[in-house]
């Protein structure tokens, strides 16, 4: 019987990497056993077997009980597929491993070092591989370059991190306790106080997150504007116009400001001063996850999850090291030069590469963040193998340009300050000029130099002054959250990780709690789904709470907790925040109940009713006949009998704008494998049915 | 008791947390127009509840608080 060792990666594609790296001819067997893809590899007369996970294999699931209750406390780790409905995919995956564990006399960890990556390891070795996570080694590394892989693999840890692993495991059990009690006991409230259901669900990071922007939108919604006033002047110097600024931004009465207005309705004016610095300007830090996502989006508009995903590509392909860190740092180990040379192969940054491997030394401008597992992201220096798509290639030259800008000199900058008197009235004007560009040519075309460059100016000099303008204004209310700023915010405030922030903001939008992807607004649901935590059990979205729990898994990490006490904590916290919850019960059911079943006749609304034209026509179904039909709301007023038949099978979904041929409501119906047709409700319409 | 202008819980004077939120405002915003533009009461509250800063609780506060005022001068 043949010996080999198994090797276990998270996701086949980096399977194929480490199996490409490690062969001796560089071109593994590639095998599959029930669909399910793995390599077989000869490394220095060794056999290897590479095979992978699909991500998690593995999940924290409830002992299943009778009733559909809460508090549980009761879990176990199971197979996701026994778990979850859509994982069925990974039964097979779990047999397989299981299969390639019975004649394997080496075990390797090759999933990503990171919490996630650990735990996908660990669970797949003990579960899957009869208990082998005690003698497996484990690989750690950053790129999946061929070079730092075989390189890993000939110095294998001898054991997995369990530090990281325990860290992990408690991770996901406090949140699974917090998701199911609290879901639970939401979705009961509703249940137990209505006539209606809905599946309600939040969870540990999804609290505070929706607490920020419950708070913001009330700032918003009880905001009252200040009027105030602002004045600015042209003025001419030689033939070029300047616009200046009155020395008070906001001027606070409407009297004031006319007279000054008045005063400066003169001809001429006279440069009071002239104040010139000059000052330094370091390079950018190397990026850490957080900073890419909130780079990108602010040049590309790609949302967090996205960034995160195109990322993880390029890391996938080789191109770049492993992007989930929180890292700003670049240690020399990482090979500065190597890259450098590397990347200057390509003639789009060899001008760039060669001036930086010129320098006699080469010292990256460091961030302070800093994590245990993983330097910043930088680029392997690595050709794309395959043409990358748009997206791809913004985010892996933003990463190229980047890492070139932390090796850069200091920018020079000058700024010059010009103040102007207008018949005593000071005012001001300010420009910039970039005298020594140095790293900011390495990190072009994502920043600009500014230059606003002036003439030759002296003090006394006469100038023309050629508009006075007196402009109203009014005080804005705060902007709503945007996905780079609360990114920060969540940042700030130590919600979440680097790895599941973007994840958590994503799951308020599936809840429906959160509409709108430039301008957060909390929808009326998740506006009372805040309120409700925030009054009966506020420790729930507190930022306060949940930065403690990080800072104790933070703690198991470094040895001095357990992951029984972070759980025995978790536990006794949840027992006082579910008791108030099941006491207040129909408090929060009816709360609650009212938005639903607003909600619930919202996506029965098909538009407003032609007749009457104050009902709304909604979906009803006939409880004599069981026919669904079109009816208006007044008719229950006794006010209004309008009604329309409806075809009987397919979905019905509201259409936006009403028929161009008569102005009634327009339905879209949609049935299973056929072609959906647009429907006007008017019976004598010209134009009633249309495919779309 | 009701909120007089939405159905939650009244808190003070009469009004929900969030709409009290919103008085509190209207009230102490009042001196900075006063001074600015030398605006009367009844003058302010149709001032804010036309401008698209406000927010709309702000507004509906401030057209309850003008419905209040003109029922007041109908029954002087
Ligand atoms: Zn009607
Ligand atoms: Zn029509
Ligand atoms: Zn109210």
């Amino acid at each position: 019987m043949r010996k080999y060792t198994l090797i276990i990666a998270e996701k086949p594609d980096t399977a194929n990497r480490i199996a490409t790296a490690l062969d001796d001819k560089s071109s593994p067997r590639r095998e599959t056993d029930n669909g399910v893809p793995f390599f077989v590899a000869k490394h220095e007369s060794k056999e290897l077997v590479i095979a992978s996970a699909l991500g998690h294999l593995y999940t924290v699931s409830g002992v299943k009980k009778r009733e559909w209750d809460y508090p549980i406390f009761d879990y176990q780790w199971t197979p996701r597929w026994i778990a979850e409905k859509k994982a069925s995919k990974t039964r097979a995956w779990i047999k397989v491993l299981s299969k390639l564990a019975e004649n394997a006399t080496e075990f390797v960890d090759a999933c990503d070092y990171d919490i996630e990556g650990s735990i996908i390891g660990y669970s797949i070795l003990k579960y899957a591989c009869n208990s082998k996570e005690t003698v497996a080694k484990r690989m750690k590394y950053s790129t999946l370059t061929k070079e730092e892989l075989k390189e890993s693999f000939n110095k294998l840890l001898s054991h997995l991190d369990f530090e990281l692993v325990e860290a992990g495991l408690a991770r996901h059990e406090v949140d699974w306790l917090y998701g199911i009690n609290l879901s639970r006991a939401l979705t009961l409230a509703v249940k137990n106080n209505n006539s209606t259901y809905a599946m309600l669900s939040t969870g540990r990071v999804q609290g505070p997150i929706l607490k920020y922007i419950e708070i913001r939108e009330k700032n918003i919604q009880v905001f009252v504007p200040t009027p105030f006033w602002s004045i600015t002047a042209k003025i001419r110097i030689d033939e070029h116009i300047f616009d200046l600024e009155y020395e008070k931004k906001a001027i606070e009465t409407k009297t004031e400001a006319n007279n000054i207005a008045a005063a400066c309705k003169v001809r001429k004016g006279k440069i009071d001063k002239i104040n010139v610095k000059e000052f330094q300007q370091k390079p950018p830090v190397p990026f850490d996850l957080g900073t890419l996502q909130r780079e990108a989006y602010k040049l590309f508009k790609y949302t967090p999850i996205q960034t995160s995903k195109i990322a993880q590509h390029l890391y996938v392909n080789a191109l770049i090291s492993y992007p989930r860190t929180s890292s700003q740092k670049l240690p020399p180990t990482v090979g500065y030069r190597v890259i450098l040379k590397k990347l200057s192969n390509a003639a789009v940054y060899q001008k760039l590469a060669q001036s930086l491997l010129a320098k006699d030394t080469l010292k990256p401008n460091e961030g302070p963040k800093f994590d245990p597992a993983h330097p910043s992201i930088y680029p392997t220096g690595n050709m794309p193998e395959k043409a990358l798509d748009t997206a791809e290639k913004n985010i892996y030259d933003l990463i190229v340009r980047r890492f070139l800008a932390v090796f850069g000199e200091p920018a020079l900058k000058q700024s010059i300050k010009v103040s102007v008197d207008i018949n005593q009235n000071q005012f001001f004007m300010t420009g910039y000029r970039t005298l020594k560009e140095c790293w900011i040519e390495y990190y072009k075309p994502y920043i600009h130099s500014e230059n606003i460059s002036l003439p030759l100016l002296f003090e006394d000099q006469k100038v023309a002054v050629q508009k006075v303008t007196l402009k109203d204004n009014f005080t804005k209310p705060p902007s709503r959250y945007n996905p780079q700023s609360l990114l920060r915010k969540m940042e700030k405030e130590q919600i979440g990780t680097k790895a599941t922030r973007a994840m958590a903001i994503q799951t308020l939008y599936t809840r429906k709690y959160l509409e709108g992807e430039q301008n957060m607004v909390i929808t009326g649901l998740g506006f009372e789904v805040a309120g409700v935590l925030k009054n009966y059990c506020p420790s729930v979205v507190s930022s306060e709470m949940t930065r403690k729990l990080e800072g104790k898994m933070e703690q198991i990490q470094l040895k001095q907790d357990t992951k029984q006490n972070v759980l025995a904590d978790t536990i006794k916290d949840l027992k006082i925040v579910t008791s108030s919850l099941k006491h207040n019960q129909s408090e929060i059911g009816m709360q609650l109940g009212q938005k639903i079943k607003q909600l619930q006749l919202d996506k029965r609304t098909i538009g407003n009713c032609p007749k009457c034209q104050i009902g709304k026509l909604v979906i009803i179904r006939s409880k004599k006949t069981g026919k669904r039909f079109i009816g208006c709301t007044n008719f229950f007023e006794n006010a209004c009998n309008t009604s329309f038949p409806l075809p009987q099978i397919g979905t019905i979904k509201p259409l936006v704008s009403p028929c161009k041929s008569c102005g009634y409501p327009v339905i879209k119906v949609l049935i299973k494998s056929k072609h959906p047709w647009r429907l006007c409700l008017n019976p004598n319409c010209s134009d009633k049915e249309q495919k779309i | 008791m009701k909120c007089k202008i939405c159905s939650r819980p009244v808190k003070e004077k009469g009004y929900c947390s969030l709409h009290l939120k919103a008085y509190q405002n209207i009230y102490g915003k009042f001196v900075v127009w006063e001074k600015a533009l030398g605006v009367t009461w009844m003058d302010y509250l149709i001032k804010i509840s036309k401008n698209s800063l406000s927010g709309e609780w702000a507004k509906e506060v401030a057209k309850h608080l003008i419905e209040g005022e003109s029922r007041n001068d109908k029954e002087k």
